[in-house]
């Protein structure tokens, strides 16, 4: 049952089109503008922040997997690669209406063919990622970090990268999703590479740690 | 006394080949200048010197002798600022302070107007010698004032200038990095007035 990518991007647009309650756009960017903010004023490091950003992201996530999994009624993915296009063209577009870029890397050295037998069901070997690119991006709508920000280090939309982790990590796959490099500092892009860990066996659900 | 005068008349000489200037403040509901920028046009100036010195009479001339150097000066020494606050700018000296005295005299005219009227485009409230001041309030309790003080009228310039200028005010409101009512350092607002400047004055 492989879906091809231009089946995702219809699924996407169906879910963002018919299924999803909107809101004000502006409203959400100032109210995650605002939030980032305080959690600056409150903290006042700025990789902390990022740290916590990318928790309440986790949290968010795994709460998240379930209305996604309920509305697209997608199946299993069949590798890696394929949950990088589930998440782009279905999981972005409708939650946020917007479908990045996706470039996929196996980082793997090249071994025997023997490796390729050895996959698991699933078909994604540790070590595989991709990379999503944003053209735009509704969190940082009317954002300009100042100087000291800037140099403090800090990833805007880091909570995207929580979602992805908290999402994936319910579907049995531990990865880290990381920005490698943002709009808002002055790079040519927005990017987040997702990189695979390692499969979780199926075991009875843990609460948050 | 005729020291002061031949150096009125140096300065005239030099205006007449000096480009027109435009000083642009924006200044908060509590009359806090947040930013400030002072924009040479390409377009030449017509000689403004005769009618200067012939709108004074003679004795205040040597009593006004800072104040007309600073006024026909003022296009040639001012220079920019990006920050707002009070005070003279290095460099500016006293053709600054001029320049700010205009600026919060012509308060008392735009809150005059601003009750008669209740459009957002004040147009050109208040005059002092070659200097006309327009203003521009913003919608919602006008609060945020805009000021430009410039020599030659240029209403429709003005205009566009003014609305593209709440854009870029709007625009930098909605950071929430900015805190409002305070002075605006960032960057980017910056070069876009310059640019709106550089297009419509």
């Amino acid at each position: 049952m492989a879906t091809t990518s231009k089946q995702y991007k219809a699924i996407g647009e169906d879910l963002w089109k018919n299924k999803t309650e909107k809101i004000n756009a502006e409203l959400f960017a100032l109210t995650y503008g605002a939030l980032v903010v305080q959690l600056i004023q409150d903290y006042e490091d700025y990789s902390e922040v990022n740290k916590q950003l990318e928790k309440m992201g986790y949290n968010i996530g795994t709460r998240l997997i379930e209305e996604f999994l309920a509305k697209s009624s997608l199946g299993r993915c069949a590798d890696f690669k394929d949950v990088g296009e589930v998440i782009a063209k279905v999981g972005f577009k409708s939650f946020l209406n917007i479908t990045p870029n996706i470039t996929h890397a196996q980082p793997q050295p090249p071994t025997s063919p023997t490796t390729k037998s050895q996959s698991t069901s699933a078909g994604a070997s540790p070590g595989s990622m991709f990379s999503l690119t944003f053209d735009d991006n509704p969190l940082a709508e009317f954002v300009e970090l100042p100087e000291e920000v800037l140099e403090g280090g800090l990833w805007f939309s880091n909570v995207l990268c929580g979602v992805i982790r908290g999402a994936l990590e319910m579907v049995q796959m531990q990865v880290t999703a990381e920005f490698v490099s943002d709009v808002l500092r002055g790079d040519e892009t927005t990017e987040i590479r997702v990189k695979l860990i390692k499969l979780l066996e199926e075991e009875v659900p843990v609460g948050d740690d | 006394m005729r020291k002061a005068d031949a150096e009125n008349k140096d300065i005239f000489l030099l205006d007449k080949t000096k480009a027109m200037s435009h000083h642009i403040f924006i200044l908060s509901p509590t009359d806090t200048p947040l930013y400030s920028l002072t924009h040479y046009s390409s377009k030449p100036v017509q000689s403004t010197g005769s009618s200067l010195s012939s709108n004074l009479p003679s004795w205040s001339t040597s009593a006004f002798a800072g104040t007309l150097t600073a006024l026909s000066g003022a296009s040639s020494a001012t220079q920019h600022h990006t920050s707002g606050g009070g005070g003279v700018r290095v460099g500016g000296g006293q053709d600054r302070h001029v320049i700010q005295m205009i600026a919060n005299a012509s308060l008392d005219a735009i809150e005059e107007v601003m009750r008669r009227d209740s459009a957002m485009y004040l147009k050109s409230v208040d005059k002092f010698n070659e200097w006309i001041v327009s203003a521009f309030v913003t919608a919602g309790n006008k609060d945020m004032k805009f000021i430009i003080l410039h020599e030659t009228k240029n209403d429709d310039g003005i205009k566009v200038f003014f609305n593209d200028l709440w854009e870029l005010y709007v625009k930098t409101a909605m950071n929430p990095f900015h805190t409002a009512h305070t002075p605006i350092r960032s960057a980017v607002f910056d070069s876009r007035v310059r640019a709106s400047a550089k297009k419509n004055l």
